[in-house]
């Protein structure tokens, strides 16, 4: 299974719709390098509004990746972590302290115009 | 409704079975969504351990009733190497495997109880206990 | 065929009741704090016999015991006195039936039977007395939790969570559920925590909070802390936490003029003249 990434303007959207399982959370890693890499986009949305889950493992698949576009130049912003997502985050410990968060997506492009262009 | 399932972890597509099977008993039982996700995610990293380091083993999750009182136990065992240091491995960030170090400890605060038995060279088995509230 | 007690206790019922009720009666007057007004306790004493009497008549239906003993505890009476009730009632009766015994085996034997009668009634009231008194304790500590931890959206994009009284663990999930679900519901970018009415600040709060805070980043929002008093500023330090990862300032108000600024907001006065 792969997730798909939409390119809007000078950004690349994705929203997580699918069970994250291991396979399909490395091919997308490695998708959305490509894509940054090809299009040379300043800016990233992934927006988890409909994951119910992220175990410790995705958790550091999701900042790896952070990392991994911001040494291809690209900002990355989280967005749309449910409540229940983040109080189990939380209680495994994890803090994803360096990734940027937002809202929504709407509200995850605002901060990367702001940041990128303001 | 299911009284107890056991789902046989040997590859990462088991991992998601095992999921899913957290998801379903936690929302029949009647556990809100924030428990339901604590739940499923304990039940992940539990799986994952196995799946990594054990090769494989089984997660085993069933309702209980004790004195009146109703929760949900998921039970992980493994025949595979062991911890060595089960107090270092329950520490958070020790990991052997460049994971984050988070799962058991996590697991311990997901959950309501949690005992680990490990011997080195035997296997490893987990019980953890998430109660209704 | 009934037991020789019961057989007693039906006979001398009237004369048992009237010993009882005097008893009672005696003990009541004796209790100088009670409260409880002397024709309302002639009423309930009488029901509280009946009660009695159809609980071990009846054998085992329990309803109006349960009945009775709800509404005792609802009106505020002392346990002391459904207690009290029953060990008057078995010296009334050991006291009646235990001149009928011919000889000590047979007075033993009575009192073992009266033990076998009154003995479940005892720990029938003693059981559904603390029941009810949970469920009561249980009742009131979920009203109170859902009403101390509320997330006032104060106006676009900032909401405001006081927080009231002392935070143990179970709060604290509440506290920060509560924070999570209303951010997403107001949309709020910023969330303004407010301990001014928190009495007691230790490592263990100040862990909550800032788990509170990091939450609240993870679902895209961000943290002010304020209402910090001069002597939570000290044990703070003195306890070495540190608060670095998010703003505090020591009013509500401060707050919300930061929360202002990180919206990319601020208050302008207008001119009451209105002009230009
Ligand atoms: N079932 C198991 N069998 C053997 N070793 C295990 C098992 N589960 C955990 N461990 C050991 O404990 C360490 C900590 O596990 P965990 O807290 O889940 O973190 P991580 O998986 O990220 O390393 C692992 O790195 C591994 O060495
Ligand atoms: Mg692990």
């Amino acid at each position: 299974m792969r997730i798909p990434i939409l390119k809007l303007h000078d950004y690349l959207l994705i929203s997580i719709q699918v069970e994250l399982d291991d396979q399909t959370a490395i091919q997308f890693q490695q998708d959305l390098l490509e894509k940054i890499h090809e299009t040379g986009v300043k800016g990233v949305v992934i927006d988890l509004t409909s994951v119910d889950m992220i175990d410790s493992y995705i958790a550091k698949i999701l900042s790896d990746v952070v990392r991994m576009s911001s040494l291809l130049g690209a900002k990355v912003v989280l967005t749309g972590i449910r409540p229940a997502v983040a109080i189990t985050l939380i209680d495994l410990g994890i803090t994803l302290k360096d990734v940027p968060t937002a809202l929504d997506l709407e509200k995850g492009l605002e901060k990367l115009q702001q940041e990128l262009e303001g | 409704m299911r009284t107890q399932s056991c789902i046989k972890i040997k590859n990462e597509w088991n991992i998601v079975q095992a999921r899913q099977l957290g998801r379903d008993l936690s929302k029949q039982l009647g556990f809100q969504t924030v428990d339901q996700a604590r739940i499923t995610t304990a039940i992940s990293e539990l799986a994952r351990n196995i799946y990594l380091y054990a090769n494989d083993g089984f997660i085993k999750v069933e309702p209980i009733n004790d004195m009146g009182k109703l929760g949900l136990k998921v039970v992980s065992s493994d025949k595979g190497p062991g911890i060595k240091d089960v107090r270092k491995a329950m520490e958070d960030g020790y990991t052997t495997s460049g994971g984050l170090g988070a799962g058991l400890p996590g697991v311990k605060r997901l959950m309501d109880e949690f005992k680990i038995h490990s011997q080195e060279g035997v296997g490893t088995e987990i019980v953890a206990i998430k109660w209704l509230r | 065929m009934d037991s020789p007690v019961i057989a007693h206790l039906k006979e001398h019922k009237d004369k048992i009741v009237e010993l009882w009720m005097k008893k009672m009666d005696e003990a009541a007057a004796e209790a100088p704090q009670s409260n409880i007004n002397y024709k309302a306790l002639i009423t309930t004493n009488e029901t509280f016999a009946e009660v009695i009497y159809n609980y071990i008549l009846n054998d085992g239906s329990s309803r109006n015991l349960n009945e009775f003993i709800g509404r005792i505890l609802q009106f505020g009476w002392p346990l002391s006195y459904l207690t009290h009730g029953i060990q008057v009632f078995r010296r009334v009766v050991i006291e009646v039936i235990g001149g009928k015994a011919e000889n000590t085996k047979e007075l033993l034997q009575l009192y073992q039977q009266t033990d076998a009668i009154i003995d479940p009634i005892s720990n029938k009231l003693i059981h559904d007395a603390a029941e009810q008194w949970e469920n009561t304790v249980y009742l009131q500590k979920n009203a109170l939790m859902e009403l101390s931890a509320p997330l006032i959206p104060v106006m676009e994009k900032i909401s405001v969570m006081p927080l009231i009284g002392t935070i143990d663990t179970e709060r604290a999930k509440l506290i920060m559920e509560n924070l999570l679900e209303g951010v997403i519901e107001h949309r709020s970018e910023v969330v303004l925590i407010d301990i001014t009415g928190v009495p007691i600040v230790d490592t263990m709060v100040a862990h909550h909070i800032i788990q509170a805070a990091e939450a609240v980043r993870l679902v895209g929002a961000k943290c002010i802390l304020v209402g910090i008093r001069p002597e939570i500023a000290q044990t703070i330090v003195n306890l070495g936490i540190t608060l670095s990862d998010f703003p505090t300032r020591s009013t509500l108000k401060e707050g919300i003029e930061t929360a202002l600024k990180m919206t990319k907001r601020e208050i302008v006065f207008i001119d009451q003249e209105g002009s230009d």
